[in-house]
Order: C-alpha cells, then structure tokens, then sequence
C-alpha cells in the first residue's frame, strides 16, 4: 500500500490523544468511607477484569477510527497483482476543436497547427517504453477516444474536424478525474490540452472547483506569429417594422489587432438592405442598423430567414454570418359584432377594441354595434367575432347561423346574466355552440352560500387574468349567481374557489367560443360595462399580431413558432423540423411551440413545409474572441487545473513489477463508519 | 453557655416536657413516682405534712410536731424511684459515619443520649452512661443526681468514635456486671454478628432488664443514593469495594430491609422495643414519636 498524500499520515499521531485520556482519564473512583460493605459485597458486582477489556476496546476502537481518518486524507493505493495494459504512462489529450480553431491566416488554420503539434507529442510519447495508453477528447464535442495505442491515436486524430460549437472543457476535466481515480489509478497519467486559450476556454479553467493532480501537464498554445484579423457578427435583434421596413439592429465585434473596414449587410430571402460601411478599430463592439425593405410582402403574414453579413474576409469567415428567424404578421382586418340590448351596453368593449386597433400596427378591428332584437343572419357572415352581452332570445332563431359561424372559424363571446333567454341557451347548448349551459337552465337559479374568496385560472394569459383580479369577482358576488355545467369538449379556464366556473372555453375547429359567467354582477354592472373589460377585451378578441424573432446560440434549446394554421386549430400533431446539417428530425410539441432537438451546427432550423418558420442558430458570444492570453496567466492556470502530483512520479516506479494500484478510499470511509456505529454501542455497554 | 449544654437546647427539651418514660415492669416499682420500681428507694426528701389518720404507720409520724403542737402528722416524702437506666452508646468507628456531610450517627446518638439522660434525671431516675467500642471506653456510674447529668454531658462532649465494634461481647459484659435491674437503652448501628448481637440483647432480657434499642442508621446506609464510580472503604475493617452503587442499588436496599425486618422480629420476639432512626430525619421527631408509642403501651 503506498499513500498519494502520505504527510497526512502524520495526522495519525492524533492517537496519543485518545492515549493520553485513556491513562489520564481513566475511571476515576470517588473514595468514600461506608459502613455496610458487606451488604455490597453478596450483590452483583461487575468484573473489574470485563470493564479493563471493555475500556480497551473503546479505546482501540477510537485509535483505529484516527488512524483510519489519517489514511483516508492520505489516499491510500492498494498494490495488487497488475493488468500489464493498465501500467505504464497513460496519456489524455484534449483537442479543441471548436470554431475558433477554424481561424487561418497566410500560414496555415489553427486546427491544422494543433493537429501537427498532437501528431508530434503522441510520436515523441510513443518513444516511451512502456507501451503507452492514449486517450484523446476533443474539447467542443466532448466525444472521447479511450485507451488507444499511438498508432490508433494519430489516425482518430486524423478524423477530427472543426465543429461549429464552442470548446467546453469540462467533460475532458471529468473524463481525466475520473480515469485517474478508477481506470488508471496507479498509472503515470500525462495531459496535454492543445488549444487557442480564447479568453472563453481560459475562463472555463479558471472557474474550475476541483482540480486534476497528474504526473505531468503540457499545455501548447496555438497561434500564428501575424496580428489576428477577425471581426464578428455577434447579436441582432429587430428593431422595428413599420411602413413594410423591418430595421435589425446588429452588434458587430472586432476580435483582432486590425482596424476593420467592412460592408454589413442584411439578406431575407429575395430582399436585400443596403450595405452599411462599418469602420470598427482593434478590439471594439459597435452596434449598427439595417433595414430590409420587405415592401408590399409586409402586409402579409412571412416567416423570414434574415441572415446578416460582413463582407470582406477576415481569419474566420463563419463568423461573418448572423442568423435570425423573423416573424412579420400580416395586416390582418377583424370585424367585431357587439350585440346588446342597448345601443351604449357595449361602450367600453368598443372603446377598448378601438383603443388596439390604433396601438397594433397590423391588426385593425371593424366594429358594428347592432341591438340583439335586430340581429339577422347576414350580420353573422360579415363578423370575424361577434360579442354578445348576454344570450338574447332572438340568438334561438339564430342558432343555426351561429353554430355555423363558430365552425367557420369564428369566435363567439357572451356574457351571462341574470335574466338570459333559456330557450336560446338551451338551442345553443343542444348544437355544441355554447362552451357551457347556465344553472336556470340546467334546475334553475342557483345561490351558492358561501362567497368566494379567491379564484384560480387555467390557461387564461396574464393580461387577461390581471383584468379580471381587477374585475374583483369576489367583491361583487353578493346576490350568488348561476353555476354553469361546462360542456364535455370544454374548459373551464377560471374558476372560483368555491369550484364555480367563470369562463368556459369551446373549440370548434378554428372557431372558438367563449362563455363569461357574469350572472350576478348586476349589483355593479355587468363586465362589459366594468373597466375590467378593457383588459379583458385583447383576450376576448384574441391574440394581437406583433413582430417576434428566433435567434439562439449554440447549445440553447432552440424552439419555434408552430405555424399557421396549425396553430389556430390546435391540432396536436407530429411535427417535423430540418436542422442546420439538413436532417429532417421531429420535434416535441407544446401549447404554442416546437421544441427542436440538436440543431447541429450553426445555421437555419426550420419547419418542413408551408409555411415554413426559422430560428436561426448562432454561435456563442465571444467564441471567435481571439485575444491572447499571456503565457505566465496560461501557466499559472493550467498549474492550478493540472497540479503536478510527484506522489504519482514515485508511485509509478511501482507499476513496474507488476503491480497495479487501486485507490481504497471508499473502503476505508465504510471502515470508519461502521466503527462511528460500533463505538457509541460498546461505550452504552460499558455504562450499563 | 458551657459547650455540652447543646445537648440541652430548651427548645427540643420542651417538646420532651409532658412526656415521661414508663417502665414496663409496673409491679416491681413503687407506687410514688410515674415508675412502678422493684425496689424502695434508698432516699427520701421532706415534701409536706397531713394530719394522721387510722391505719397510718407510726413511724412516718413527725413526733416533733407532736411535742411543740400535741397533734399528730404525718411527715410526707417525695418518694424516688429506683429505676436506673443504662445508656449504651456506641462509639466504634462505623458511628462516625456521616452520609451526605450531615449528623453523623455517633453525634446523633449522643444528641439521643443527652436527651434521655436529661429525662431521667428530671425524674430522679438514676442514668448511667456506657461508651464502647471493642470494649467499654467509658462508663458512668449510676446516679439520680440532677448534676450528675453534667457528669454525662461532658463524657459525651468529650468522646470520639474509634476502634472497632463488639457489641455482643459488650452486651454480655453488661449483663453480667450490672447487678440492679433496669431500663437498658443501647444506642447503636448494630453492625455486628447478627447472632451474636441477638444472644447479647436475650441475655440482658434473661436478667430482667428493660431492653429499648435505637438503632441508628444514616440516609446513605439505608437507600445507596450514591452516583458514580465509588471506591467504598470500610471504617472498621479497611476494607475496600470498586463499584457502581446504581447497579448495586436494588439489592442493596432489599438486603438491609432484609437485615431491618430481622433485627425488628427478633427484639420483638424477646420483648425488647426497637425503634430505627434515620440520622437525617430530625432526633427530636423520632423521640417524640418514640416516647408516644411508649406511653401507649403503659
């Protein structure tokens, strides 16, 4: 058995401790004077002999719980019987491979520069007598390469390519750890990290917690003697679209030591923005704008591919790109039916619809108000939603028009309140119209006792659900209200805690209805009337169009937007997605997102079919950052990660007989634990 | 306040002021006097006069009286009883015990043996005080003296527990040397043969005596309160024990309930009273109660 770090054997010297008390301490008797010593005497005596033996036990028992200790921080190896291939040098080498490494000037790319310096390391470690065992990483896949001989390391070597990711060096910090614990315990374990060192890699290894003791750490910075030149794409957001102009803002990055003079550009499809001349110094971040005219495309709902650009060329050329998936809606015109009994009833929905109509910039709503009494079919034609503020009687002759307008892709609202035509609910309710059928007409008027105090919501959306805790419910249900029996295909999207629904939605197809139990608000007015409904309105009329962009980096998970009109209709359906290597895979499924596996690589992600929608994958900020770091902070890190065990120096003359070393550490912590279990037991004893 | 009158503190004598100790044997005493005694006394004292009356002896006439007054009267005599108590006090070295740093059980004798000579002697009985150990250390002579009881006080105040006990080869020494029957009241831990301590105690009932043994205990004697590790040394015999009195405890407290009940059936067999006192329980409570249930028995 030998120890990795045998000066904390000297911890074992703690044992006088428990030594020193044991002599000192031993049980002391109190001397005390007494009388009736031989009623003592016929009693049951305790064997001063079977109490020595029991102190001497307790005391073994702490000396070897100490000593235990001692060795337990020591690290102890065991020496058995060798397996010859797991003696001898083992070496791990960690190749990054990432995108920065794609970098190539007029002498050669970085990779090619690492891949040569690898080859002559591993030939100049194949010298090594004693057959070594090479196990390579490369550093942006994290994929290993375990217990190759030299030969089969130089041609898994020749296979590696430039992977468009970041470097990531914590799997190979892992993958050496535990190698070194288990499969190579004992073994002269030799890293060697080649690599650029961008600031990103070198941060990575200066936040790393644990280090890897090794016998022997080689670290080769790969670089070229010139100044780099290299500037970057390195974000983009939009700006703004108005007027069919989409403005992209871009924040463009000069990684090198060279004043760069570049033209930035913004592609989507067909249309092109005007060059934008960049003159960006040494080592600064500046933002610029384009615009896309997208012209009289922009009344359309489009799904855009928005690829920005840098002209010119620079060390890494895959950088010079952006990627940036932009949903434009279209113009789109909805006609809004407010029915009422009277001709103001409905005042503020109008108002609030009007008040959108202005803000949104791609929605406009038509609004017609119409007494219920004068309502015909043809109003049913025109509307896109139709607003009822409550279920008027004239909707029974109308159940027809209404059942088909709802199937047609139109959205129904209505208000309940106390005094509903039941014959009309209850045709709407028999033609699967109405999301829910109102208490009267179910066994008439129903009261609750209890008044609820608070209510929850389902899938109702924030403004809506804010609108309605402003709306107060529990302050106005003073007089009880009607408790509906929502309809088997709907949902009760809030309720009240006393288990009342408040609103029930129905899905027909693209049409929707909706249903607001408003019965018992007639003491303060109904919700139409309240200033609830103004918030209430955006969710009552559906969602507003805006502008939304899908950009992500590198290992993000990347979603996009489920495309119409898959998703008005909510079908739940297998979706299909093609990745930036062009590989058609499927993606998972939310409420209102694709959720798309491994993009892998850099570039477009997007939707099989038509429409399609983009997400574009970018690489991480500051990856192609090709700064320098000094070569004493690289040392001095690499010192920290890697330290340099020459424990392990000497431990390998043992594995030349034969001999191989296994860390026991974990027999060794059971040992003590089980003598933490028996001490407590055999001192209770002694006290007995 | 000369340093033995402790023993003499009013204020327990005043709790013993109404009580009087009754001898058993009525027959054998005279009729003046709460003791009936076997004996006449030897000393009268003048008390009174009363005229004579038929039957009278003439010899308690006062002729005297007679020839100043020409009437006849009887002289009265305050008649002293004849009855000596024998105060055994135990000195050996277990009487030095003192549990828990309180009375040890020698001075709480001595306290007992105060107490009752004091009540003796108020009623002119004559006390006799006996210290031993392994043999009698000191021994005063019987006397019905008011000041004789400074005599005792003093022995007491000057005594000290020492050597080791032979209370049966004592008992028997008494028997055989005090040759006037009386009240024997032996203060003592009775740590001895029990056998041996029987067959003394038989022997002073065998000549006639009175026999009333106070056997002192202390607190820790009785019940082992002790905690800890505890080396016990014996006081006599040096004797020396290493161990854990809680395990002990149990058996311990039987065994002397045992080693009680023993000694309470046998002196009740011989007709001998025994009254345990428990050295941390206040002596003038287990007098009183003591003189109580002798009054009851009169």
């Amino acid at each position: 058995m030998s120890f990795v770090e045998w000066t904390f054997l000297f911890g074992g010297l703690a044992v006088a401790g428990p030594l020193i008390a044991h002599l000192l301490a031993r049980p002391r008797f109190r001397r005390l004077p007494f009388t009736m010593l031989r009623f003592l005497h016929t009693g049951q005596i305790e064997s001063q002999s079977r109490r020595k033996l029991r102190d001497l036990l307790i005391l073994l028992l702490r000396c070897a719980i100490i000593v235990l200790i001692a060795m337990l921080f020591a690290r102890p190896l065991l020496h058995v019987s060798g397996d010859p291939g797991q003696t001898g040098s083992v070496f791990f080498l960690g190749l990054d491979n990432s995108m920065s490494m794609a970098y190539s000037d007029a002498d050669s790319s970085y990779f090619d520069k690492m891949v040569d310096s690898a080859v002559d390391f591993i030939r100049t470690a194949k010298a090594d007598p004693a057959a070594p065992v090479f196990n390579v990483c490369t550093l942006a896949s994290g994929d290993w390469a375990r217990n190759l001989t030299a030969e089969q390391a130089l041609a898994h070597i020749k296979t590696i390519g430039v992977e468009q990711d970041s470097a990531d060096v914590g799997e190979f910090l892992s993958g050496v750890s535990q190698a070194s614990r288990a499969q190579h315990a004992g073994a002269e374990i030799s890293v060697a990290v080649f690599s650029d060192f961008t600031p990103n890699v070198l941060r990575q290894l200066i936040s790393t917690e644990e280090p890897v003791a090794v016998a022997e750490i080689e670290h080769r910075q790969v670089g070229s003697s010139r100044s780099v030149d290299n500037a970057a794409i390195v974000d983009a957001h939009v700006a703004g679209f108005a007027d069919g102009m989409l403005s992209i803002n871009a924040a463009v990055a000069n990684h090198g030591q060279i004043e760069q003079n570049r033209r930035l550009t913004a592609n989507a499809r067909t249309e092109s923005s005007p060059a934008v001349e960049i003159t960006l110094p040494a080592n600064q971040r500046r933002i610029y704008q384009v615009q896309i005219d997208l012209g009289a495309a922009g009344q359309e709902q489009q799904f855009l591919p928005v690829e920005l650009s840098l002209s010119g060329r620079d060390g890494l050329k895959e950088d010079n790109a952006f990627y940036l998936g932009v949903s434009v809606p279209g113009h789109k015109d909805t006609n809004v039916l407010l029915v009422g009994d009277s001709a103001n009833e409905m005042f503020l929905v109008k108002t609030a619809a009007d008040t959108l109509s202005r803000t949104n910039p791609y929605d406009t709503f038509n609004i017609r108000s119409v007494l219920a009494g004068d309502l015909v079919q043809s109003d049913f034609a025109w509307a896109d939603v139709v607003i009822c503020s409550t279920i008027a009687e004239r909707l029974s002759y109308l159940s027809a028009s209404v059942q088909t307008f709802v199937s047609a892709g139109g959205r129904l609202i209505c208000f309940l309140t106390e005094t509903i035509a039941e014959e009309a609910a209850r045709q709407l309710w028999q033609r699967g119209v109405l999301a829910a059928l109102p208490g009267n007409c179910v066994h008439g008027p129903m009261y609750p006792e209890s008044k609820p105090r608070d209510s929850r919501a389902f899938g109702v959306d924030n403004l809506a659900a804010k609108s309605l805790t402003n709306y107060r419910v529990d302050k106005i249900l003073l007089k009880g209200y009607l408790e509906c029996k929502g309809h088997a295909d709907s949902r009760c999207l809030w309720q009240l805690q006393n288990g009342c629904g408040f609103i029930y939605l129905k899905r027909h197809g693209r049409g929707t209805s909706i249903l607001v139990n408003t019965s018992a608000d007639d003491s303060l007015g109904l919700l139409t009337k309240s200033n609830a409904s103004v918030a209430f309105c955006r969710y009552l009329l559906g969602e507003s169009s805006r502008v939304s962009e899908h950009s992500f980096v590198r290992n993000e998970r990347v979603t996009l937007p489920i495309p119409e009109p898959q998703a008005s209709s909510g079908e739940r359906r297998q979706f299909w997605v093609e990745t930036c290597d062009g590989r058609k895979r499927r993606a998972a499924v939310t409420d209102s997102l694709l959720l798309v596996p491994d993009p892998m690589g850099i570039g477009w992600v997007k939707t099989v079919g038509k429409p399609a929608t983009y997400a574009g994958v970018n690489l991480p900020q500051g990856e192609t950052d090709m700064a320098r770091p000094a070569a004493g902070e690289l040392a001095s890190v690499m010192d920290r990660v890697f330290p340099v065990d020459v424990d392990k120096e000497a431990a390998q003359a043992g594995t030349f007989d034969g001999t191989q070393r296994r860390a026991i550490w974990r027999i060794i912590a059971w040992l003590i634990i089980l003598l933490l279990l028996l001490e407590p037991v055999v001192a209770n004893r002694l006290k007995r | 306040m000369k340093q033995y009158r402790k023993y003499l503190d009013p204020v327990f004598l005043s709790k013993l002021g109404n009580m009087d100790l009754v001898a058993r044997c009525a027959v054998e005493g005279f009729f003046s006097g709460l003791h009936p005694s076997p004996f006449h006394g030897f000393s009268v004292e003048y008390s009174d006069h009363r005229e004579y009356h038929s039957g009278d002896e003439l010899k308690f006439v006062d002729w005297k009286v007679f020839g100043r007054s020409d009437k006849l009267y009887i002289k009265q005599f305050q008649q002293e009883t004849n009855t000596t108590a024998y105060i055994l006090l135990d000195s050996s070295q277990s009487m030095a015990f003192a549990g828990n740093g309180g009375v040890s059980k020698f001075k709480y004798g001595c306290f007992l043996a105060a107490a009752l000579s004091y009540l003796m002697l108020s009623q002119c009985d004559s006390t006799s005080l006996i210290l031993f150990a392994e043999r009698v250390t000191k021994r005063i002579g019987a006397q019905s003296k008011r000041t004789h009881l400074n005599t005792i006080l003093a022995a007491l105040q000057n005594s000290k527990p020492a050597g080791q006990t032979n209370l049966a080869g004592i008992l028997r020494t008494i028997a055989e040397t005090t040759k006037r029957r009386g009240i024997i009241i032996l203060i003592s831990d009775l740590l001895d043969d029990e056998a041996d301590i029987y067959e003394g105690l038989s022997h002073l009932k065998f000549v006639k005596h009175d026999v009333i043994v106070f056997h002192t205990m202390d607190h820790q004697e009785l019940n082992l309160d002790y905690e800890g590790l505890i080396q016990f040394e014996d006081m006599e015999s040096k004797a020396r024990m290493r161990t854990f009195p809680q395990s002990l405890r149990q058996g311990y407290r039987q065994r002397v309930a045992e080693f009680l009940n023993d000694i309470e059936r046998t002196t009740g067999n011989c007709g001998i009273d025994y009254c345990l006192l428990d050295t941390s329980k206040p002596l003038d409570r287990a007098l009183v109660a003591y003189l109580a249930k002798r009054k009851r028995l009169m």
